[in-house]
């Protein structure tokens, strides 16, 4: 099967993770940018696909990147779709290990959805979520 | 004594009725179908989308939704259990009427699956309460409704189902919302269903197998507050999505504009004699004869004096190809390339094996009215009726009296075609039985003269008027049908095809014999 995080999704991952560590806020506060990328796409995907739906696909990428990446295996995906375990593995972690790991499980997630419903589609999806990021493209 | 004058009491002033609710309809975005919905989809209807799996509900409703929302009057589709969102999305994309840019802010996807699964009736009409009421839509889709009544029948009472349509169809139709719930449904469920009892509109789609073609159809059950035209109407799913065809080809609604009839030459001076002056504008004319006979090249001078006279012609082929057609015309001296060239002449060319007869005539009707076409050539029935799925063969005279009938009433000549096998004991002027079609009919035949086959025609049928009882002898040269000479008194039972000599013994062959060895 070919590997659905290219490159180009990689550095698409990459920007959209340092843009989110810029400007994103969540509830919790001090979450890690990849936690918070995979929070915001849950809601939305969550509603179209079912919280059934989007937790197979999150678990799918985590699969699929821990392949790469080894110390992504040891995070989970929850009942309700939220990511768990990123806060300890990444204590353990240096910085560029961990945004290294989060780059290539938020290109794998993307990489899922464009494999099944296209770029167009997945960047019409990513434009509603992150209204102000530009040159959205991948 | 002065009498004073009573004035005599006023009319009390009319006031104008109240006026009745005008119902808006909405356009479906599908080719064909508000025709058969009498106009459109009556706005806040609550509708059934059912059949079973592949007939193309789910495609129905998305383009419908599609051609409506609009990010002030955005569409709800809940989906329930059924295709995963994702892949609906992934194969919905491929049709044409897919726009990306309506999905999130002008359709909403929303998924219902764990609702149902989880929660009681209540818990799902809340759900879809909370959505509609953030969202207002204009359009909800509930897809597959199917998975919702058959979680509310698993331990409840059927009554709680009734009582839960009632309820969503009350909420949709208080939000002003037309609402499609799509329902894999087989006919024998359709009694007793209180969802069905509910509903405005049912529309019903099925799938058949006819022989080795697929043949699908849309019939509108139920349609409350307007007139639509009743029947199993032929729908076909291409890349441009679903495309109905109407039974009456949407032709009941056109008016038919009485124009004074002009007699119209067919290209053959002597044959526009024997029609006596011509074919009258708006007759529908059937050529008759076996194979080898000319009747292609009849109409193809049809065609051709059409266009010299200024009148866009349509040539509905189906045993030849255009480019073939287009070079035996060359071959008699017409030119039928400029035409097609400067959009006088359209050729059709209409073979797939598979097409339903409204299809076929809804190319032929779009294309008339594409060039404003005067004049139609359809060659040849038998052509047309092999070009068609087996299950469509039964229908293909009730359509094309259908056809031909408001095509002529709208002004358009027709001449159509039909190849027979010549018996020598009889002349048969079609096996079709479609004589009730036709104004006119001309008659090609073989004759078997003097160790020659040799042709004649005479006109059988008109019915706008007197014309020649001759019978006539003609050929086929590189001018197309001739006609020649004066009517055969020589012969007697030239119908027969093997006539017997009653003139004189001299006659000079029209087309040279071939001598004899000495």
């Amino acid at each position: 099967m070919s590997n659905s995080a290219t490159p180009k999704l990689k550095e698409f991952a990459r920007r959209l993770l340092v843009y989110e560590a810029a400007t994103g806020t969540s509830a919790g506060g001090g979450e890690s940018a990849a936690f918070r990328v995979c929070e915001k796409m849950r809601e939305p995907l969550g509603k179209l696909m079912g919280v059934g739906g989007f937790r197979m696909l999150l678990s799918r990428a985590l699969t699929l990147a821990g392949a790469e990446i080894p110390w992504l295996r040891e995070l989970q995906v929850k009942a309700d779709g939220a990511l768990g375990g990123l806060d300890k593995c990444e204590a353990k972690l240096d910085a560029r290990a961990t945004a290294a790991g989060e780059i290539v499980l938020v290109a794998y997630l993307l990489g899922l959805l464009t494999t099944f419903i296209g770029p167009a589609l997945t960047l019409r999806l990513l434009q509603d979520i992150w209204p102000k990021l530009d040159d959205l493209n991948f | 004594m002065k009498k004073n004058k009573i004035p005599a009491p006023k009319s009390p002033k009319k006031a104008n009725p109240p006026e009745k609710v005008k119902i808006r309809q909405l356009r479906t975005g599908v080719r064909g179908l508000d025709d058969i919905l009498g106009g459109g989809l009556p706005e806040f209807s609550f509708n059934i989308l059912a059949g079973a799996p592949g007939c193309g509900k789910t495609t129905l409703a998305h383009q419908i939704i599609f051609a409506n929302a609009t990010p002030q009057k955005p569409a709800l589709y809940f989906t329930v259990l059924g295709e995963p969102a994702l892949k609906m999305l992934r194969y919905q994309q491929q049709y044409s009427f897919f726009d990306p840019a309506k999905l999130g802010k002008a359709i909403r996807f929303i998924n219902l699956s764990q609702v149902v699964l989880e929660k009681d009736l209540g818990g799902v009409l809340e759900e879809i309460t909370r959505e509609v009421q953030a969202s207002n839509p204009s359009l909800v889709v509930v897809d597959s409704f199917r998975s919702v009544a058959r979680k509310a029948l698993s331990g409840n009472s059927e009554m709680e189902l009734q009582g839960f349509i009632q309820r969503l169809a009350l909420l949709l139709a208080s939000w002003q919302a037309t609402t499609f719930l799509i329902g894999e449904y087989s006919e024998g469920e359709m009694r007793d269903n209180p969802v069905f009892t509910v509903a405005d509109g049912l529309f019903w789609l099925t799938q058949n197998v006819e022989r080795n073609s697929v043949v699908r159809k849309l019939q509108i059950m139920k349609l409350r507050g307007q007139g639509s035209v009743p029947g199993l109407h032929t729908i076909r799913i291409n890349d441009g999505g679903l495309q109905a065809f109407s039974r009456t080809l949407g032709l009941v609604r056109k008016k038919v504009v009485p124009t004074k009839r002009r007699r119209l030459s067919i290209g053959i001076p002597e044959l526009d004699k024997m029609l006596g002056g011509g074919v009258l504008e708006g007759d529908s004319v059937l050529v008759s004869g076996p194979s080898g006979t000319g009747k292609s090249a009849l109409a193809t001078q049809f065609l051709a004096e059409g266009l010299r006279c200024g009148e866009a012609g349509i040539a509905a082929i189906f045993e030849e190809r255009p480019q073939g057609y287009a070079a035996r015309a060359r071959a008699f001296g017409l030119d039928l390339d400029k035409p097609q060239k400067n959009g006088t002449l359209e050729m059709l060319y209409l073979r797939p094996l598979d097409l339903s007869v409204d299809e076929t005539m809804q190319e032929i009707l779009d294309a008339v009215k594409r060039i404003n076409a005067k004049r139609l050539v359809i060659d040849s029935l038998a052509g047309f009726e092999m070009a068609l799925a087996p299950g469509f063969r039964i229908d293909f005279r009730e359509s094309l009296y259908r056809m031909i009938a408001a095509l002529t009433g709208a002004g358009v000549t027709i001449l159509t075609t039909v190849e027979i096998e010549d018996k020598f004991t009889a002349l048969e002027l079609s096996h079709y039985a479609i004589s009730f079609l036709t104004d006119d009919i001309i008659r090609m035949r073989y004759v078997e003269i003097d160790g020659q086959l040799r042709k004649i025609i005479v006109v059988v049928k008109m019915r706008g008027g007197n014309h020649s009882k001759d019978i006539r002898e003609y050929v086929i040269t590189n001018k197309g049908v001739i006609i020649i000479g004066p009517r055969h008194t020589d012969y007697a039972r030239l119908t027969s095809g093997l006539p017997e000599r009653i003139g004189p013994l001299e006659e000079v062959a029209p087309e040279p014999k071939a001598t004899g060895g000495k």
